[in-house]
Order: C-alpha cells, then sequence, then structure tokens
C-alpha cells in the first residue's frame, strides 16, 4: 500500500474515533434536558434542592461542548466567514483548510495543552472536589477533559490536514 | 501609541485577513492570537506567561450556569423544527387570515415571531419561513420584494426576540462587563445584571418592531392592493368549528410553551435556564403528540399532571408524588416516540454540533481577549472611546457603527464574544449609560445589520432557499422597507431608553 493510502485510511481512523465520541456525547444532551427538568420538578413540587444534580449537569455540558467539537469539526459545523470560502474552488478551499489546520488549530490547541497540564495535574494532586460541600468530588477529572478536548481536536486537524493535502495531490 | 499597542492594532488587522480565508472562526481566534503572544514575546511586549491564564478561563466558561441555558434553548428550537409543528402552524395561519387583504403577510410575520422565539437561530427560521410561505405568497400572486422582504424581517426577529439565544450569550458578556466597569470605577459591592434583565428589556422593543411589521404589511396591501391580494377561500378548508379545532391543535400547544417559558422567566418564578428545561421537555411531548395524533392521551395525561402540580404542591410530597410518577411514565413514552421515530437522534446530533460550535468561538475568542489585553489594546480602545469629541453618545454612536459593519462578515455570537467584552466596560463605566439598554441597542443594532443589503446574513440564507422566481434584486429591494422601520425603531431607542429599561425595571426593580 502506498504512503497516501495509508494516510488517508489513519485519516479514516480519526473521523471513526472523534465520530464515536461525538455520537456519544450528543445523547448528554437529552440527559441535560432530563436532569435539569427533574432539578426544576424538585425545587418546584417538592422544595428540594440538589448540588450534586446541578452540578451533574454542568459536567455534562462542558464534556459535552468540548468533545464533541473534534465531531463538528469533521462535519463542517464550525462557522466560517464563507464570503469568499463559498465561492472558491476545492483546491483553493483544500489549501485553506491544509494552512489553517497546520498554523492555526495545532498550534493553538498545542499551546492549550501545555498550558492546561500543569494546571490540571495541581487538580489532581489534590484530588480537587467541589467548593460546596454536598458538591461532587471529581472536578480533577472535568478539568482533564480540556486535555482530551485538545487531543480529539488536535487528531482531527490532523485528519483535515491529510485530507486537505490528498485534495491538493490529486489536483 | 506604545509598541505593544501597535502590535495590538496590527493583530486585529490580521485576525480580519485571516477570516476571510475562511477557515473556521474559532480557531483561526485563537491561532492568530498565539502567533502574536509569541511575537509579543519575542519584542518583550507581552509576556506568554499570561496565557496561563487560558485553562482557568475556558474552565470558567464549563462551569458557568447561565450559559446551560444554551444548550437546552437550542435543544427546545431543534425538536420543535424537527417535529414540524412550525409547518403545520404556517399552513393554519395562512388559511385562517390568507382572505383578508394582506392578511398572508400578517400570518407570516405573526407565526415568524412565533418561530423566531421558539427557535432563537435565524438560519432555522429562514430556511423555514422561506421554504413554506416564500412559495404561498407568490403562488398568490404577492409582490415578490414583498414577499422576500416580510419573510428576511421577520426571520431575523430571532436575533432579539426573547428567550433567544444571542440575548442569553450577551447578557452574560455584559453582566461580566458591568462587574468590571464598576470594580474599576472602586465599586466593591457592584450591582449585578442578569439575562432576565435583557429578555425583559428586550420585550418591548421586539413587540413594537413586529408591531411595525405588522402596520407596514397592512398599509402596503391597502395603498398598493396588487402587492399584497386577498387570496380566494379555499374551498377543502375546514371552516367553523372545524377549523377552530384545528387552529387550536396546532397553535395553542406551541404557543402555551413559548409563553410558559417566557412567562416564567419574566415573572421571575424561574432562571433562564430552568425555563429552558421546560421548554426543552416540552418540546420532546409536542413532539411525541405531533409523531402520533391518533395516540396521544398518554402525552396529555402527562401534561396534565404537570400542571397539576403547581397548584397541588401546597398539600406536601404525598399529592405531588403520584404526579410526578405520572409525568415521568409519560416522558418515557414521549421518549420512546421520539427515538423510534429517528427524531431525537437527529435533534441531539444535530443540537450539539450547534452548541459546540458557540463554545469553540467563545473558546477561541477567550485567547483572542487575554493576548488583545496583554498587548495593551483594551487601554487603547478605553483611551479612543473616553477621548472622543461628543462624550459618551458618541462611544456608542462608534461602537454601534463598528458592530453594526461586523455584523456583515461575522455572526452576532462571534461579535459578542470578540468586541463586547473589550468595548462594554469602557461604555458601561461613562457616565449615564444603563448596561440593559446597551444591551438591548447592541441586540436591536446587529439584528438590522443581519438583513441589510448586500451582506446581511440572512439574506444569503434566504437565497439559499427562495424559488428561482425571486431575484437577488427583490430580496434587496424588499427588505429596504423593513430595514428602514429597524433604523427608526434604534433612533427611538436612542431617545427613549425607557423602551428597554422599563419593564426590567418594573418586574425586578433594578
Amino acid at each position: 500500500m502506498s504512503l497516501p493510502d495509508e494516510l488517508t485510511r489513519i485519516a479514516d481512523h480519526i473521523d471513526r474515533l472523534t465520530g464515536a465520541v461525538g455520537r456519544a456525547v450528543a445523547w448528554l444532551a437529552v440527559a441535560i434536558v432530563l436532569v435539569q427538568f427533574a432539578v426544576v420538578l424538585m425545587r418546584y413540587g417538592l422544595g428540594i434542592g440538589s448540588i450534586w444534580m446541578q452540578e451533574s449537569i454542568l459536567y455534562a455540558h462542558a464534556v459535552l461542548f468540548l468533545l464533541a467539537a473534534a465531531w463538528t469539526l469533521a462535519n463542517d459545523g464550525h462557522a466560517r466567514i464563507d464570503i469568499l470560502y463559498a465561492g472558491a474552488s476545492p483546491r483553493t478551499k483544500a489549501l485553506v483548510d491544509l494552512c489553517g489546520s497546520l498554523l492555526l488549530l495545532l498550534p493553538f490547541m498545542a499551546a492549550l495543552a501545555w498550558y492546561a497540564w500543569p494546571y490540571v495535574a495541581r487538580s489532581w494532586a489534590i484530588l480537587e472536589r467541589s467548593q460546596e460541600v454536598s458538591g461532587l468530588p471529581f472536578v480533577y477529572l472535568l478539568k482533564s477533559v480540556l486535555l482530551l478536548f485538545a487531543l480529539l481536536m488536535a487528531l482531527q486537524g490532523i485528519a483535515q490536514t491529510i485530507r486537505a493535502w490528498a485534495v491538493l495531490r490529486r489536483s | 501609541m506604545t509598541g505593544a499597542e501597535t502590535l495590538s492594532v496590527v493583530m486585529v488587522a490580521a485576525v480580519c485577513l485571516a477570516l476571510m480565508a475562511g477557515y473556521p472562526v474559532a480557531l483561526t481566534l485563537g491561532g492568530v492570537a498565539l502567533a502574536f503572544a509569541v511575537l509579543g514575546e519575542l519584542t518583550g511586549s507581552m509576556s506568554m506567561a499570561l496565557i496561563g491564564a487560558l485553562p482557568q478561563r475556558i474552565f470558567g466558561v464549563m462551569t458557568n450556569e447561565t450559559l446551560l441555558a444554551i444548550p437546552l434553548f437550542v435543544f427546545m428550537g431543534v425538536m420543535l423544527e424537527r417535529s414540524r409543528i412550525a409547518e403545520d402552524l404556517l399552513e393554519t395561519m395562512g388559511r385562517l387570515f390568507g382572505s383578508l387583504r394582506g392578511g398572508l403577510g400578517v400570518s407570516v410575520a405573526i407565526v415568524g415571531t412565533l418561530l423566531a422565539a421558539s427557535k432563537g437561530v435565524v438560519g432555522a427560521t429562514t430556511v423555514t419561513l422561506g421554504l413554506i410561505m416564500l412559495p404561498t405568497m407568490l403562488r398568490h400572486a404577492y409582490d415578490p420584494r414583498l414577499a422576500a422582504g416580510t419573510v428576511a424581517a421577520t426571520a431575523t426577529l430571532a436575533q432579539i426576540f426573547p428567550p433567544a439565544i444571542v440575548l442569553v450569550l450577551l447578557g452574560d458578556q455584559i453582566s461580566n462587563a458591568y462587574q468590571a466597569a464598576q470594580l474599576a470605577q472602586g465599586n466593591f459591592a457592584p450591582s449585578s445584571v442578569s439575562v432576565a434583565d435583557l429578555f425583559a428589556g428586550a420585550v418591548v422593543p421586539a413587540f413594537m418592531l413586529v408591531g411595525l411589521y405588522i402596520v407596514y404589511l397592512i398599509a402596503t396591501a391597502f395603498l398598493r392592493p396588487k402587492a399584497a391580494p386577498a387570496i380566494p377561500a379555499d374551498p377543502d378548508a375546514p371552516r367553523g368549528v372545524a377549523m377552530a379545532r384545528r387552529l387550536g391543535e396546532v397553535l395553542v400547544a406551541p404557543v402555551a410553551l413559548i409563553l410558559a417559558v417566557l412567562g416564567s422567566i419574566l415573572g421571575g418564578l424561574a432562571t433562564p435556564t430552568e425555563a429552558a428545561s421546560v421548554g426543552a421537555f416540552g418540546a420532546i411531548l409536542l413532539a411525541a403528540r405531533r409523531i402520533a395524533p391518533a395516540r396521544t392521551w398518554p402525552i396529555d395525561l402527562g401534561i396534565l399532571a404537570l400542571l397539576a402540580i403547581l397548584p397541588l404542591r401546597q398539600l406536601g410530597p404525598s399529592a405531588v408524588l403520584p404526579l410526578i410518577a405520572v409525568a415521568v411514565l409519560s416522558a418515557a413514552i414521549a421518549l420512546l416516540r421520539v427515538y423510534r421515530d429517528g427524531t431525537l437522534v437527529q435533534v441531539t446530533a444535530k443540537s450539539t454540533q450547534f452548541v459546540s460550535m458557540i463554545f469553540l468561538i467563545l473558546i477561541g475568542a477567550t485567547m483572542f481577549s487575554l493576548v488583545f489585553r496583554g498587548l495593551g489594546g483594551d487601554d487603547l480602545v478605553h483611551r479612543a472611546l473616553s477621548n472622543l469629541p461628543g462624550g459618551a453618545a458618541a462611544a456608542i454612536v462608534v461602537v454601534m457603527l463598528a458592530m453594526f459593519l461586523l455584523g456583515f462578515i461575522m455572526d452576532a455570537f462571534e461579535i459578542i464574544f470578540v468586541v463586547v467584552p473589550i468595548v462594554a466596560p469602557v461604555l458601561l463605566r461613562m457616565e449615564g449609560i444603563d448596561p440593559v439598554w446597551l444591551g438591548v441597542l447592541m441586540a436591536v443594532n446587529l439584528q438590522t445589520s443581519y438583513m441589510t443589503p448586500p451582506f446581511g446574513p440572512t439574506l444569503f440564507f434566504l437565497r439559499g432557499v427562495a424559488p428561482p422566481e425571486i431575484t437577488t434584486r427583490h430580496l434587496y429591494a424588499g427588505v429596504v422597507p423593513f430595514v428602514a422601520i429597524q433604523v427608526a425603531m434604534l433612533i427611538v431607542l436612542w431617545f427613549v431608553p425607557g423602551l428597554a429599561t422599563a419593564l426590567p425595571h418594573a418586574l425586578y426593580g433594578r
């Protein structure tokens, strides 16, 4: 198998991974609706509040938008200013995506991971918990999602680079 | 201007240029800002260590309870869209009012407003209205300009009609800016402004806009009867009692849902996030009713049980728990129906990607503001805005013009995340500028920009779904009178701030 085919297969694998993660965390949208509504029912119907339920919704929301970002990128769901892009040839589009992933996405995610690492490590060192007494004791896990986000986005950036390169090579 | 400040100006120019290439906005903002941080470090203009605050900032977004309203409102809008409740509504209203002169146009304006309030996203509203109402209006010999203008203007209401997503994001940013402005003035017990305040502030201007659209439509129908003719009564259309029942079926449920959401926020009963969850949950139930119209009783029973909780809750848990049990069963049936139908998978996927898109922009914009501030750009903006001849008024006009022009190329989300954190703290430090008024002014301004030819994004959305007999020229000519209404509204708001501030004041006593 030639190198380009090999690379395209890597891009396919990445798409499958980010797609699986994205589709999985998408179900958290339903969970957010149901749990938040349950919180409302409990509060207005029974007069009970639950901090850990409220925090679990925040966790679900954070995981949802961070871990679905790479899948959204694969589906071209992130807003572009397409005044010029929309009418561009496939070759120009591929060039924009190639430069964009190499010069913008990958460095940005690398920087985020670089600065997030000590931030997350500090949280793990004390197994940081919620500031509320009855809150969730998993703040260190929540913060780790930042690193996972950077990793998935970087992987998707690599896939985007490979596909853009393939388009440029063909034409 | 110091060297660092010059660099911050160059960065803004570089971002604008890079954005035009068309790579996703969020990543362009973050990537270009990173490059300038490196440049700043190399030239000694700023310290890269400042970026160390980025993870903490993003974590702040991850744990922000106000922003939790976003996924809920998005879910509600997408669910109502996919379940085709809106389409039913449009069709029925068109039949009801179509036989009046200009009636079709007025029903588009009314249903469009309802859609705008439930969907909160211009793109989705434009597509629905454009696909269904535009062909209907053309078939009945409406002036294509009037038809296209009506659809474009009403769809754009989704930007400001509460509970618009734009207002949630703007409210969050204005609230942060207001705190910062007061702290900077040495007020260490700052008063706050909330998303609910902004919702309340937008209600009167939004209704006035709809009212003015309708006045314009009726006036046109009478002055130029050929532009908006009455359509002949449909012989197959249900009449009398049957029509009333049909109308009740399609109209009452969605309207009640929207009123429940808005009413509970404005009445101070619930936070926007809580109300949004009621809206999203209600949307699931309504969608399930629409899927199996012959067997709606399990769902109806659940809705009744939920409604009964409010008056019966004084009786204590023994009265409420059985009702909750009924509601849970009913919800399970509803979820099963929307799942089997395939709607649920589509709705979760679409809402998730949309939410992820919004928050990725927020992350990119956070990086941008960090570096912009690190280079001293905010001081530069502060000095520039404070030293304008004409004081606070001139500063606002300059900011509004800049936002209006940016609206041609950028989404409202992007402008809110990038521009508001930089300019709002400066503006709110000036004498006599009310944060709610400023927020509503910004929202109406962005909305106006959204439909202004030749670059208004709504016009592009509509272009994509309009039938071929609508030309771009029709579209531009048709929307101009509505843009004039918008500008008039902005001017009135400028001179009568009470339109935005009176309702929040009356409701919450701010």
